[in-house]
């Protein structure tokens, strides 16, 4: 079904210094996958299990442009010379980003939208929508705004998108990077679905475990190459610590951690804290709540119970909240509270607004530094946070990681004395989770409050101190 | 942005995309045009009633509400205060009321275009009149976009005060400003559109290929009788005045 | 390279046609004070000029600048401007692209002109001021805006205020067009992203 030749790919583009570079796809790949296999691509980001997803749907050579050479053949058409509107009938591709991969506003429309291109008759559309919403139990989602879909809806409209065309091939590329245990699961079982159909399933991804009950066979990837290759039986009887020794994330689903009970503290204490959204249901009552100061603490549970509103009040963005924080000894009013607690948001783009990591520390530092301590002080927390060599780097050139870094420098230097993290580990391998995870125990042991909202269990055992869960 | 949020959740318009775009076009013409006495009163009475009535039909009581109050205060300052003010009152009234209730009745059609067309309706009544690709697809891309716009530049402006950046202080200035609140609503700009591309070209979109519609856009007989009642207007505006 | 359009160039018109206009709505909402009427069409010109300048980075094949023209033409007319406007924006983006065509669209110092011709779409909104509209538009105000009203808006806009409109317009747009290459340089350039 699909072969891979001694396959290289090398993306064109421009490094954070402006200068042109190639960046390593795949090297020198092998690889064949049968019909109704199902394989998971695994190994740390920038491996090249993506550029294999970009090879079968053929975004590569042709949407993302490179050099490639050597053959990759799908369905017996061979990718090189077949345009992506050839392959198109063939493979179905599922993206990471639940936001950008819809081309219409409504649900209905979307699991459409690929059958119309392909200008199959209208009723026999409908007829494949009518059976896919039934196998895939998702009448509620229908005839919906994309909008007002949570990300793990999103994802499985995305996922059924793709399976009205009916297509043989269906290729995932980190699926379930913005998506919440249950969603997951939602996932797993639509995957589950298109194997006991015989589609030959490829699926590139950090999260494992979800997988394991599934996979035929598991390709790790390491530096464009294929490092080892792995019989889904041999998988299945693997533990956590095998999958730490080559770098993956676990084989195995991971509880999240006990809540443990915190003593007489220093404390970060809110109380009462209720806020609505205006015409809506969503919103939170917190009684009680306190959160050692100094330490780390996770905050857990569903998509919908209430933590991004949380964190919303406790930064003071909504205003209109109601209700106590008190810190230090102090009362902080939501007019106050931006400057008592600091979010890194899970999009760190929309955090970054001027053209150099410098500038960018400097434009969070409060008006009482005077300007000959400005740069000195930005200077020592680049130091502090390994970013001094980018400092005249524009913000949005750097690797995710770095942005992240340079968010946080930012709130380092706005001396607030909590610091909040929105999903910090969303789509990372475990190399990466584990540089987040020291960065976190960094920051608290110089005395920030750190609160991290996360749906990584890992993440959570690694460092919390603390676990409140959110229902 | 409100203006482009989709909320049409499981509701089937009754009305064409065409007659709608047919009705926008009659009603703005009819509202800049006329004046307050005779017949032309009665005309701007019966278009502003005609989004009031289609609000009440899509259920958007509240909307409805709201924008039949804003009207009824609208025309009454118009029809009652203006002529029975003089100077500088009458003048303060009239700029105020003016350009405003000239663009309401056409912007409330078009709110109510935007929140009971999917954008799919809409493409598909293009194709039909036979607008070519290169216009319709980029004007349904770009009808999905105007939420994401929304969504991108509620989470920067967050992020914006987050950060402590407003207008006044440290970081003020209107320049600054707009640098710091258009520079990332760009990127994301790109960004997004760049996986949008990819994803739309996986799922076989071409432009100039003939494609199918699973939408069914048809004339009944309610879109008949509105192509009439604006036909007659329109005889009205061009022709008997 | 192939000239034809293609989905992706499809796409970036419609993303960066939602924003442009998205942009100059703001702008134009924000500038809705009546005294400012007058210059309010050129400070839209101004603050496009900002994503304008970015498109021209992803446009590089003939028609795009056209067809996104059009879209914005066709978007005032959807708001109540007379059939004429449709015209200034097919007439504008022709202009702007066949300006750019020129060069290949590769000239950097080509680029501000042409936001400058293109932001002549605006004109379209203002169109029902002037020109054959003007007088019958007044005629129209006066019974219900009272003389007052009319003859005060008809001293702002005298019809020779078309030709400074238009002027004003096109600088707002050139000026624009200097401002966002500065951008783009400052922050895009710089990022790798154009």
């Amino acid at each position: 079904m699909i072969k891979f030749q001694d396959v290289s790919f090398h993306y064109k583009n421009t490094d954070a210094f402006g200068k042109q570079q190639k960046t390593r796809g795949v090297d020198g790949l092998t690889l064949t996958v049968k019909k109704g296999e199902f394989v998971v691509l695994a190994g740390d980001s920038g491996c090249g299990k993506t550029t294999v997803t970009r090879l079968i749907n053929g975004l590569v050579p042709h949407y993302y442009e490179g050099e490639l050479s050597g053959t990759v053949s799908v369905c017996g058409m061979d990718v090189q010379s077949s345009g992506i509107g050839d392959l198109a009938p063939h493979v179905g591709s599922v993206f990471q980003n639940p936001r950008s991969q819809f081309f219409n506003v409504d649900t209905t429309s979307e699991l459409a939208f690929a059958s119309e291109n392909l200008c199959t008759p209208p009723d026999e559309i409908r007829k494949n929508i009518r059976r896919i919403v039934q196998e895939m139990y998702m009448e509620p989602l229908m005839d919906r705004s994309i909008f007002a879909l949570s990300g793990g809806e999103k994802q499985k409209v995305a996922c059924a998108s793709v399976a009205v065309a009916e297509p043989e091939i269906m290729v995932l590329d980190e699926p379930s990077s913005n998506l919440d245990a249950a969603g997951i699961e939602e996932l797993a079982k639509v995957l589950a679905l298109w194997k006991a159909k015989g589609k030959t399933v490829v699926v590139a991804e950090h999260r494992l475990y979800y997988l394991t009950a599934l996979a035929d066979r598991l390709l790790l990837l390491r530096d464009g190459k294929l490092a080892e290759e792995i019989p889904g039986d041999q998988i299945r009887r693997m533990d956590n610590a095998q999958a730490g020794e080559r770098g993956l994330r676990s084989f195995t689903p991971i509880a999240m951690p006990e809540t443990e009970t915190v003593s007489a503290e220093d404390v970060l204490v809110c109380e009462d804290l209720e806020f609505h959204y205006k015409h809506s249901e969503n919103g939170i009552h917190i009684p009680y709540l306190c959160i050692p100061r100094g330490k780390i603490t996770a905050i857990v549970g569903k998509n919908g119970a209430g933590k991004s509103t949380f964190a919303r009040v406790l930064c003071g963005l909504e205003r209109k909240s109601r209700g106590s924080v008190r810190f230090e000894g102090r009362e902080w009013k939501p007019k106050m509270r931006p400057s008592l607690c600091y979010m890194i948001m899970q999009d760190v783009n929309h955090q970054l607004f001027t053209d150099s990591v410098l500038e960018e520390v400097m434009l969070s530092m409060p008006e009482s530094v005077s300007k000959q301590e400005r740069e000195p002080l930005a200077r020592k927390v680049l130091e502090q946070l390994d970013l001094s060599y980018l400092s005249d780097i524009h913000p949005m050139a750097l690797s995710g990681g770095q942005k992240q870094r340079v968010a946080i420098a930012g709130g380092v230097v706005a001396k607030n004395p909590v610091l909040l993290f929105d999903e910090p580990t969303s789509g990372l391998d475990l190399r990466h989770m584990r540089q987040v995870a020291d960065l976190l125990r960094q920051l608290r042991d110089t005395g920030k409050t750190v609160i991290v909202i996360t749906h990584d269990p890992e993440l959570v055992q690694e460092i919390a101190d603390r676990v409140i869960a959110f229902c | 942005m409100q203006f482009f949020q989709y909320g049409n959740e499981g509701y089937k318009s009754i009305l064409d995309p065409r007659t709608k775009l047919l009705l926008l076009v009659v009603i703005n013409v009819v509202i800049i045009g006329t004046g307050f006495t005779g017949t032309d009163f009665l005309l701007r009475i019966v278009c502003a009633a005609i989004p009031l009535v289609l609000f009440v039909i899509i259920r958007r009581y509240r909307t409805a509400l709201l924008y039949g109050l804003v009207c009824l205060v609208m025309f009454f300052g118009e029809a009652v205060l203006i002529p029975c003010t003089t100077g500088t009152i009458n003048l303060l009234i009239v700029i105020t009321l003016g350009p405003f209730s000239r663009i309401l009745v056409g912007y409330a059609f078009a709110y109510y275009m935007m929140c009971s067309t999917t954008v799919s309706e809409f493409v598909t009544a293009l194709k039909q009149m036979r607008v070519p690709d290169q216009i319709s697809i980029p004007l349904s891309v770009m009808f999905r976009f105007f939420p994401t716009l929304a969504e991108e530049s509620h989470a920067i402006r967050d992020a914006m005060r987050l950060r402590g950046i407003r207008l006044t202080g440290k970081n003020g200035g209107l320049l600054k400003q707009i640098e710091y609140e258009v520079v990332p609503l760009m990127m994301s700009t790109l960004r997004i559109g760049d996986e949008l591309s990819a994803a739309s070209l996986t799922k076989g979109l071409n432009p100039g290929k003939p494609r199918t519609h699973i939408c069914r856009v048809k004339m009944e007989l309610w879109d008949w009788a509105l192509v009439a009642l604006s036909l007659g207007f329109l005889i009205y505006m061009l022709v008997l005045r | 390279m192939d000239k034809k359009l293609n989905a992706k160039d499809l796409i970036n018109i419609g993303i960066f046609t939602a924003l442009y206009f998205a942009i100059v709505f703001i702008v134009a909402f924000v500038g809705y004070i009546p005294i400012m009427m007058v210059i309010m069409p050129a400070l839209c010109a101004l603050i496009g000029g900002i994503p304008f300048m970015l498109f021209l980075t992803r446009a590089r094949k003939f028609g795009m600048v056209t067809i996104m023209g059009t879209l914005l033409g066709l978007l005032t007319f959807l708001l109540g401007r007379p059939w004429l406007s449709i015209l200034f924006g097919v007439v504008a983006g022709l202009v702007a692209d066949l300006y750019l065509k020129g060069s290949d669209y590769l000239s950097i110092k080509k680029a501000p002109l042409s936001c400058g011709i293109f932001s002549l779409w605006i004109v379209g909104m203002a169109l029902p001021m002037f020109f054959g509209f003007r007088d019958a538009y007044f005629e129209s105000l006066r019974p219900g805006y009272g003389d007052a009203y009319v003859d005060a808006l008809s001293k702002l806009t005298p019809s020779w205020m078309f030709w400074v409109l238009i002027v004003t317009i096109f600088l707002g747009g050139l000026l624009g067009g200097f401002l966002g290459a500065k951008i783009l340089k400052k922050h895009f350039v710089k990022a790798g992203m154009a």
